[in-house]
């Protein structure tokens, strides 16, 4: 048992949140949502250079060669800082394609930042790989993509996607140049990137991995995704809580600090629980699936709990911010807007309690 | 980061389990459910000897008392263990009373108490609420004046669970009437059999028997005001703070949700099993993630604990986790039941031999007790958070 960061760890973690302090104010947030990432192409460059996007490329491909955990925690301190989503979105490519094809040549520019992958899995209404309506097609290394693939991160700028489609009685997977197929943007309550991408009899690139044979490289591919995802909240959840602990130290109505009231402080221990409670159960997952040493559930576990607890406690902390916290400036919104975005991507609840109920009861 | 426990962790665990599986007899379990804790029973009595011979009493003890000093780590997995499995509790005797005569007794009061606590000799009730000293407990009024050489203690304490059982009780009283509240009280130990002393049974709602204790011109050696003046508010908040780890333990609620997805397996309602219901799959689905929240909150109160800090932040959501889960699960259990789940104990059809009504109606008393969850929730917001007081 070891519950605490190594000082490695730590140290990954403080020079990300040290970037996001000075980097990442409210005031460039919203300069930087018109633009095509929601980031400035200096700012972008500048992450390339500290080695974010290759932290957890090998380092033959200008990569650093760390783990799922090290990625988690990038992610962590990113989420927590407000990095833009399309940075996030372009390291959990980066980390998918180096898992699939560890020698693939287009690493070398997705670690400096250079390039994007952007993961198209889901369609209009399928997540579940055994009801893709997008095919592939085709012998040897002439394979072909047909099909329709929403709601892709990074979209519509990103240079290449990995494309999970059905082949023959299987899933494979399949590495496309962007620029051959037809990407339509895909407005989202939360501002981020995505696109429709339509393939037809698109020539892929190459397979990642045997004709048909992807099915559980996907469903790895997913698990370690949603681990990832679990970091993200984790840190979301703390800025969301630390921003509110603040908040009350400072406001003041009917003549003194609201934090001496009852009513608020056992909001903020409600808020304080759910956080502690929420990262063992992320981290707990993230861990487990980093070493291999699952005992079965720990994913579901934490899906079922880690986005409902991040979701309270920005509900909650609107409900202590009041007025403040609600203004289009006060950059709680992005917090909560990602609570839900993460939850639906990841883990939505239904689902993870019936893989419980059936772990219990069948 | 790393959740697995180490492999001396998990060896630890396995000889837990192993003295569990040896001593944990059928008949004993059918002595606790018919004992509540009126009586603890022959049976119950043999098991914590049992215990004591293992060397398990001192599991948190220093080694210079004999103890094995284990980490808090390996005593939450022992209370974790004996909780699940249904077996009987080490007495507060042994986990609250005696660590804190070691720490803040003196040599002679550690030689006179210690040794008579291992030879269970001496066995305590515990008695720091009053009428009107609860959650404010620091305004306690029962009081000791000196007299010549002998402390005479006139008050009234509450909830004073076990006394009419204990040889001795571990009271809290005010011995310094001009100090302020919480520098003016001390603590002593009673002995039962003293003159002035007198227990009335107090039943609560599951069942269960407290008292309540009058303490009229008690007459006690001076030498049994343990440890120094004055300092009883705060001895008293470490002997409950030696409780923590089992106040927030989901060991006895884990139990009873296993038992119940067993019940709920077998069970045929309205010609369908009951386990295809949808609403049966979903409660149950969301109390299994609670308890699995509990364990992660227990851990994380054991593991601050482990590395030497005092989480006092942790052990109160534990707590207040915990006590409000043990009214979800007794609520849902006897609920998921039907008509059944209204059952005594004593009625031989009730499911799980009616333990869920029975958590039902005992769940409200961990919630309110051990420091309300009202003060836990402030202890986490200016403790964990550095929220103002005023």
């Amino acid at each position: 048992m070891q519950l605490t960061y190594t000082p490695e760890q730590q140290a990954l973690t403080d020079a990300v949140e040290r970037f996001c302090q000075e980097q990442i104010t409210p005031e460039r947030l919203a300069a930087w949502q018109p633009q095509p990432r929601g980031i400035d192409a200096a700012s972008w460059q500048a992450i390339g250079e500290l080695g974010w996007f290759g932290l957890g490329l090998p380092e033959a491909h200008g990569g650093t060669g760390l783990g799922l955990v090290e990625v988690a925690v990038l992610l962590q301190a990113c989420a927590r800082g407000l990095v833009p989503r399309s940075v996030i979105n372009a390291i959990h490519g980066g980390w998918a394609l180096a898992q699939l094809d560890p020698q693939a040549p287009e690493l070398a520019a997705i670690a400096r930042g250079a390039a994007v992958v952007a993961l198209a899995l889901d369609e209009r209404s399928v997540s579940d790989a055994a009801a893709y309506a997008t095919t592939a097609q085709g012998s040897g290394s002439a394979v072909r993509v047909s099909g329709e693939k929403w709601y892709v991160p990074n979209g519509v700028s990103a240079e290449h996607q990995i494309v999970a489609a059905r082949e023959g009685n299987g899933i494979s997977l399949l590495l496309v140049a962007a620029d051959g197929t037809e990407r339509t943007a895909l407005r989202t309550f939360d501002g981020e990137e995505q696109a429709i991408v339509r393939y037809a009899g698109t020539a892929a690139l190459r397979r990642l991995g045997a004709p048909g044979d992807a099915a559980s490289a996907l469903r790895g591919l997913r698990r370690e995704a949603t681990a990832l995802a679990f970091a993200e909240m984790v840190g979301g959840m703390k800025a969301a809580l630390d921003t509110t602990v603040a908040y009350v130290k400072e406001r003041e109505q009917f003549g003194q600090k609201i934090a001496v009231f009852q009513a608020v402080q056992h909001q903020v221990a409600d808020m304080a629980m759910g956080y502690t409670a929420a990262r063992h159960l992320a981290w707990q997952a993230i861990t487990r699936i980093a070493a291999g040493t699952e005992e079965g559930m720990e994913l579901i576990y934490a899906s079922a709990f880690v986005p409902q607890a991040f979701k309270r406690i920005t509900f909650a902390a609107h409900h202590l911010h009041g007025g403040a916290g609600y203004v289009v400036e006060h950059p709680l919104h992005y917090h909560s807007e990602r609570a839900q975005a993460l939850c639906i991507r990841y883990a939505p609840e239904a689902p993870a309690l019936a893989t419980i109920a059936s772990d219990l009861l069948d | 980061m790393r959740y697995d426990f180490t492999p001396e962790q998990r060896a630890w665990r396995d000889e837990v389990r192993a003295f569990i599986a040896e001593h944990l007899t059928p008949e004993l379990l059918a002595e606790l459910r018919e004992a509540g804790n009126e009586g603890k029973g022959p049976l119950a009595d043999r098991f914590i000897l049992a215990l004591r011979d293992r060397g398990y009493w001192g599991l948190a003890w220093p080694a210079e008392y004999g103890g094995m000093g284990r980490s808090a780590i390996d005593q939450w997995i022992f209370v974790d263990e004996l909780e699940s499995a249904g077996a009987p509790m080490l007495p507060l005797t042994v986990t609250s009373v005696a660590p804190t005569i070691m720490r803040i007794g003196t040599e002679a009061q550690k030689k006179q108490w210690l040794p008579r606590i291992v030879a269970t000799e001496v066995d305590f009730a515990v008695a720091y609420s009053e009428p009107d000293a609860g959650t404010d407990m620091a305004a306690l009024r029962t009081r000791a004046v000196l007299d010549g050489d002998e402390w005479v203690i006139t008050g009234q304490k509450m909830w004073n669970t076990m006394a009419h059982m204990a040889t001795h009780n571990w009271v809290a009283v005010r011995t310094e009437p001009d100090a302020p509240k919480h520098k003016g009280i001390s603590m002593m130990i009673v002995p039962m059999d003293a003159p002035g002393v007198t227990v009335q049974p107090i039943y609560v709602w599951p069942g269960l028997r407290t008292n309540a204790l009058f303490l009229d011109n008690v007459r006690v050696p001076r030498d049994h005001l343990i440890g120094e003046r004055g300092m009883g508010f705060y001895y008293a908040a470490m002997a409950l703070n030696f409780e923590r780890l089992s106040i927030g333990s989901v060991g006895m609620i884990r139990r009873y949700v296993r038992e119940l997805v067993a019940v709920v397996r077998e069970l045929t309602v309205d010609g369908r099993p009951l386990r295809e219901q949808p609403w049966v799959r979903e409660r149950l689905a969301r109390l299994a993630v609670d308890i699995e929240v509990a364990r992660m909150l227990g851990l994380e109160t054991a593991w601050e604990l482990s590395q030497g800090s005092v989480p006092a932040a942790q052990s109160s959501m534990a707590k207040i986790f915990v006590s409000e889960l043990a009214q979800r699960v007794g609520d849902a259990g006897s609920e998921l039941l039907g008509l059944n789940g209204q059952l005594h104990p004593d009625e031989p059809a009730a499911h799980l031999h009616g333990r869920l009504q029975w958590l039902y109606r005992t769940a409200p008393l961990l919630a309110f007790g051990g420091g309300t969850n009202e003060v836990q929730r402030n202890i986490i917001a200016m403790l964990g958070y550095g929220l103002p007081r005023k």
